[in-house]
C-alpha cells in the first residue's frame, strides 16, 4: 500500500508540470486582456523544437528547452500581431494558430525525420540528503530539475504580476485598456509582451513533454493537454497559485490511472479515463458556487482595444 | 433470409449485371496503383509498415506506386485525395484506415471501374475489399517469448482501445505466455488512444513499478519499449521490428508483412476476374498479415526453436483459439473440439483467465 502511494505520488509532478507551466503562460497573456486559446498548438511547437534541438546537437537537453521557449515565443508573435495589431477575433485567431501549429509541426517533424527518435533527456536531480528519506525522498526530492524550476517560476511570475510596475500595467491593460491608455500605458506593447512572455512558458511545457518526460517526438503528442491548460486557467480564476493546485490535482489523477491498472485493481476503465474531465466539471461547479474572490476574470478579456472607439 | 434473397432478386431483374459480378471484377485498362496513407510515412508503426512494404510491392507488380500521406479519417479529405488519383488514370486505390470504410464504400459505388482496397476497413463490395491481419498469431508467438523470458511471471501489455482486434492480441499473448509458463499473467493498461506517448510512458512505468518484467504492446509508438530499456526489463513490439528503438529491451516483434498479401492480391486484380472476399481478406502469417520479427540475442535458442516450431504449426493450420476456452467469468467461449470463427474474433469482448484488466 505504501509502495503504491509512493509510486503514484512520485509520478505526479512529471504529469503536473506541463499543465502548470502552460496554464501559467496563459494566465500572463489573459491578464493583459487577450483570450489565449493557442496553448495546444504552441506546446506542439515547443515539443518539436525541443526534440529537434536535442537530436540535431546530440544532447544538450537544457539548451533544447531554451529552444522550445524561443520557438513558441516566435510563433506566438504571429498570434500577437493577429489579435493586438490587426484586432482579429481572439477566439478565431487562437483556434487557427492551433490548427496551423498542428499541421506545421507534423510536417517539419516528418521532413526532418525526427519522429520516434529517442532523446537523451534530463536525469532526475537528487537533493541529497533529503532524497534518501524513505518515501518522501522519492516523491519530493528525486524529481527532474524542471519540476523544481516550475515552482521558482511560479514565485517569479506571481511577483512580476502583483508586485512590480510592469505587472500592474499588464493587469491594467487587461482590466480597462481605455483607462490604461489614457494614463500613458501602451496597450499594444504590453499585450504583445504578455503574449510572447507567456508563450515561452507554454513552449517550455511542450518541450518538457518531449525532452524530459517522454524523450520522443511523435506528431500531435500533446494529446489535448493544451486544452486542459485552457480549462485550468478558468477554474483558477486567472490566479497563479490556484492554477498550480489545479495542475497538481490533474497530475494526481492522471498518474493514478495507470497505477491502478498496473496494480490489477478492477475498476471500469472508461470511468478512469473520464475522471480528469469529471474533476474539471466538479471544480468548475465548486468555483461557480462559492463567493467570488479577489482575483476574477480580467475586465477586458477578449476585447480588442481601439483607442478612438467608445464603449 | 433477406440477405440471401437480394442477390437472387437482383439476378432475376438485371440478369447480365449479376453474371458480371459472379465472374469477378476486371479493370478496363492496365492497372495503375496508388496508396492513401492515414498518417505520415515515418510514424514508426502502422503507416511506416505500409511504406516499407511499398518498394517490395512495386518490384512484384513492376510499377511505381505513388502515395499521399496524412489523409485523415474524414470523408471531405479522403474523397478529393482519391479522386485526384482517379482523374489522373489510377484505377487501384489502396486505403489504410478503419475510418475510410464508409467513404471507400461510396467511392467504390461512384467509380465502379476502379478497384479499392482498404487496410483495417470494414466495408466490401464487387470492387472493394477490406483487409486486416490475423495479428493474434504473431502476438501469440511474442507471448511465448515473453512468458519464457519473464522471471516474475508477470507480463504487461500496453493497449489502445478494448476492441476486438486489440482484445484478440491480448488473449493470444496470454495463451502464448501460458504455453511457456502456465502461471504467467498479463496485466493490461488501455491508454484510450493509438498515439499518446505520455500515457504510454506512464503505463509502462507503472508496470515496471509493480514488478512486471516484460511489456507487450498494441499502440502505435515505441514508447513502451523505450521505457522497458530504461528500466532494464524486456518488451515485445507490434507493427514493426521495434529493436530499432530499444535494441536491448525488445525481444521480438509482431510485424506487418503487407507485401506478402498485397503483392499477389494486386497481381490478381491486374490479371482480371478479381473476386474480392465479400467479408474482407483476413490473412495470417502464411498469406501475409503479421509475422514474427525475431529475435533479440538474449533469447535462448531453445525458446526460439520452440516458438518457431509453433510458427510452423500455425502455418500448417494450427488454431490458436481452439476449445475449450473459458473467459474470466467462467463462461465457455469456445467449445471443446471447436475453434473460434472469424465473426467471433471481430466481436471479442472477453478475456481469458490470467489476463488482468480493468472492467
Amino acid at each position: 500500500m505504501i509502495d503504491f502511494l509512493v509510486n503514484w505520488l512520485a509520478n505526479t509532478p512529471v504529469t503536473a508540470a506541463p499543465y502548470a507551466l502552460a496554464a501559467l503562460g496563459l494566465i500572463i497573456a489573459e491578464r493583459s486582456g487577450v483570450l489565449n486559446l493557442t496553448a495546444e498548438g504552441l506546446m506542439l511547437v515547443g515539443a518539436l523544437a525541443g526534440a529537434g534541438t536535442c537530436l540535431a546537437l546530440g544532447g544538450y537537453p537544457a539548451l533544447a528547452l531554451v529552444a522550445a521557449m524561443v520557438a513558441a515565443s516566435a510563433v506566438s508573435l504571429l498570434f500577437a500581431v493577429l489579435v493586438v495589431v490587426l484586432r482579429i477575433n481572439q477566439v478565431i485567431a487562437g483556434l487557427s494558430v492551433v490548427f496551423f501549429c498542428q499541421g506545421f509541426t507534423g510536417l517539419v517533424g516528418t521532413l526532418a525525420k525526427w519522429q520516434n527518435k529517442q532523446l537523451t533527456g534530463l536525469p532526475p536531480l537528487k537533493i541529497w540528503p533529503l532524497s534518501e528519506i524513505p518515501g518522501i525522498g522519492r516523491i519530493l526530492f528525486q524529481q527532474d530539475p524542471i519540476v523544481y524550476l516550475t515552482i521558482l517560476i511560479f514565485f517569479a511570475v506571481n511577483f512580476l504580476l502583483f508586485r512590480t510596475m510592469l505587472g500592474l500595467r499588464i493587469r491594467s491593460v487587461g482590466e480597462n485598456p481605455g483607462a490604461a491608455d489614457a494614463a500613458g500605458v501602451s496597450v499594444t506593447l504590453h499585450r504583445i509582451f504578455a503574449i510572447v512572455a507567456g508563450s515561452s512558458l507554454i513552449g517550455l511545457a511542450g518541450g518538457y513533454i518531449s525532452v524530459v518526460s517522454v524523450k520522443l517526438w511523435v506528431t500531435g503528442m500533446t494529446g489535448g493537454r493544451g486544452w486542459i491548460a485552457v480549462a485550468l486557467v478558468v477554474f483558477a480564476r486567472w490566479a497563479p497559485w490556484p492554477a498550480l493546485a489545479g495542475a497538481l490535482l490533474f497530475g494526481c489523477i492522471e498518474a493514478l490511472i495507470p497505477q491502478i491498472a498496473a496494480a490489477g485493481i478492477r475498476v471500469p476503465q472508461y470511468l478512469m479515463l473520464m475522471t480528469p474531465y469529471l474533476a474539471t466539471i466538479a471544480v468548475m461547479i465548486w468555483v461557480g458556487t462559492k463567493d467570488s474572490g479577489i482575483t476574477q476574470e480580467p475586465g477586458a478579456l477578449g476585447q480588442p482595444h481601439v483607442r478612438e472607439e467608445r464603449r | 433470409m433477406r440477405w440471401t434473397t437480394i442477390p437472387v432478386l437482383a439476378a432475376a431483374l438485371t440478369g447480365g449485371a449479376a453474371v458480371a459480378y459472379a465472374a469477378g471484377f476486371t479493370l478496363p485498362a492496365p492497372a495503375k496503383i496508388a496508396f492513401l496513407y492515414f498518417a505520415d510515412k515515418t510514424d514508426g508503426g502502422w503507416t511506416q509498415a505500409y511504406d516499407e512494404a511499398r518498394p517490395k510491392i512495386e518490384k512484384e507488380v513492376g510499377m511505381q506506386i505513388p502515395f499521399v500521406e496524412n489523409v485523415p479519417e474524414v470523408a471531405g479529405q479522403i474523397t478529393p485525395a482519391a479522386e485526384r488519383f482517379i482523374q489522373r488514370g489510377y484505377n487501384v486505390i489502396i486505403g489504410t484506415a478503419f475510418g475510410y470504410s464508409d467513404t471507400f464504400k461510396e467511392l467504390s459505388q461512384k467509380y465502379p471501374k476502379v478497384a479499392f482496397l482498404n487496410g483495417s476497413g470494414t466495408t466490401n463490395g464487387p470492387n472493394l475489399e477490406s483487409f486486416y491481419g490475423r495479428t493474434y498469431e504473431s502476438q501469440y508467438l511474442c507471448g511465448m517469448v515473453a512468458g519464457a523470458m519473464s522471471k516474475s511471471g508477470k507480463l504487461g501489455f500496453v493497449a489502445a482501445h478494448p476492441i476486438g482486434p486489440v482484445n484478440w492480441t491480448i488473449n493470444a499473448y496470454e495463451l502464448g505466455a501460458q504455453k511457456m509458463n502456465p502461471k504467467a499473467t498479463v496485466t493490461v493498461i488501455f491508454t484510450g488512444a493509438w498515439n499518446d506517448p505520455v500515457k504510454e510512458r506512464a503505463a509502462a512505468q507503472a508496470m515496471a513499478d509493480q514488478g512486471i518484467d516484460v511489456i507487450g504492446q498494441h499502440v502505435d509508438t515505441p514508447t513502451p519499449q523505450i521505457v522497458a530499456q530504461e528500466r532494464g526489463i524486456y518488451g515485445t513490439g507490434h507493427h514493426r521490428d521495434l529493436r530499432e528503438f530499444a535494441p536491448k529491451a525488445t525481444l521480438c516483434s509482431s510485424a506487418w508483412t503487407w507485401e506478402k498479401f498485397l503483392g499477389p492480391e494486386l497481381k490478381k486484380i491486374a490479371a482480371g476476374n478479381w473476386e474480392p472476399n465479400p467479408y474482407g481478406a483476413f490473412p495470417g502469417i502464411k498469406d501475409g498479415g503479421t509475422d514474427i520479427a525475431c529475435c533479440n540475442s538474449v533469447v535462448p535458442k531453445d525458446v526460439v526453436d520452440k516458438m518457431m516450431a509453433e510458427r510452423d504449426a500455425i502455418i500448417a493450420g494450427k488454431q490458436i483459439f481452439a476449445g475449450p476456452i473459458k473467459d474470466t467469468a467462467g463462461t465457455v467461449r469456445v467449445a471443446e473440439g471447436k475453434s473460434l470463427d472469424d465473426a467471433g474474433f471481430w466481436k471479442m469482448d472477453w478475456f481469458i483467465p490470467g489476463v488482468i484488466t480493468q472492467k
